[in-house]
């Protein structure tokens, strides 16, 4: 904690200022403040614009050489094509359905709204898979 | 933003690299007859579809909007190939 803030908070306990005042005097502290404290995120983080896919496979026995896979798709890509499933006609979508159901995976897509995909992306930001086999490293996370 | 530059790049097994520059405006100005009526073919195939023309087109452009910044790189033993959209 640092010293103005104590002092605020000695003068709050010995009733010189109310509460209300307290507050208002740790806001002014805080925006007047240049950096945030560490740990503490500040919400005007950078958000996340690609997603990237990164795959590296060292030569294996069999005489395959190699593999290096490096994918960067942009977030607004896959949330322009999930506003597309929008536009499936309804009738494919029925068809999709009793696919879906004579495979034994009973969804209904008619239920997958746009805004449910779009939310699911949104959520992409936070996704960070690491996969470790002796031969392959693979990685999916955003950036 | 509309892509502007497509890079497409190979390296054969034999060392023999190329780099392919497509220049997204001047191709589409060029194919742009051939365009015009790609558009109508979709715009009839939706209205057969029952599908909404105008959602199709707002779909079509924001993918194509989407695109700066995509990049893809796959190398294999000798060979690799590179597709980067600017």
């Amino acid at each position: 904690m640092n010293e103005q803030r104590r002092q605020i908070l000695e003068m709050l306990a010995e009733g010189k200022i109310t509460a209300d005042e307290a507050e208002r005097l740790i806001d002014a502290l805080e925006r007047d403040r240049p950096g945030s404290p560490p740990g503490v995120t500040s919400p005007t983080k950078s958000r996340p614009k690609y997603l990237r896919v990164v795959l590296n496979s060292a030569e294996t026995s069999g005489g395959d050489g190699p593999t290096r896979i490096n994918v960067r798709i942009p977030l607004q890509l896959l949330r322009a094509g999930v506003r597309l499933t929008s536009l499936i006609p309804p009738q494919a979508l029925t068809k999709i359905n009793q696919q879906l159901d004579k495979s034994g995976v009973p969804i209904d897509l008619a239920e997958l709204r746009p805004q449910h995909l779009e939310d699911l992306i949104e959520q992409l930001d936070e996704v960070n898979i690491d996969m470790d086999d002796p031969d392959t490293k693979m990685q999916v996370f955003c950036e | 933003m509309i892509p502007y530059l497509v890079t497409v790049g190979c390296r054969r097994p034999d060392g023999r690299r190329w780099r392919l520059y497509i220049p997204v405006l001047l191709v589409l100005l060029v194919l742009s007859p051939l365009l015009l009526l790609a558009v109508l073919g979709g715009v009839v195939a939706c209205l057969v579809t029952g599908v909404s023309p105008v959602g199709a087109l707002r779909g079509a452009g924001q993918l194509l909007w989407a695109l700066p910044g995509t990049r893809f790189e796959l190398e294999y033993d000798r060979t690799a190939v590179q597709v980067s959209v600017r």
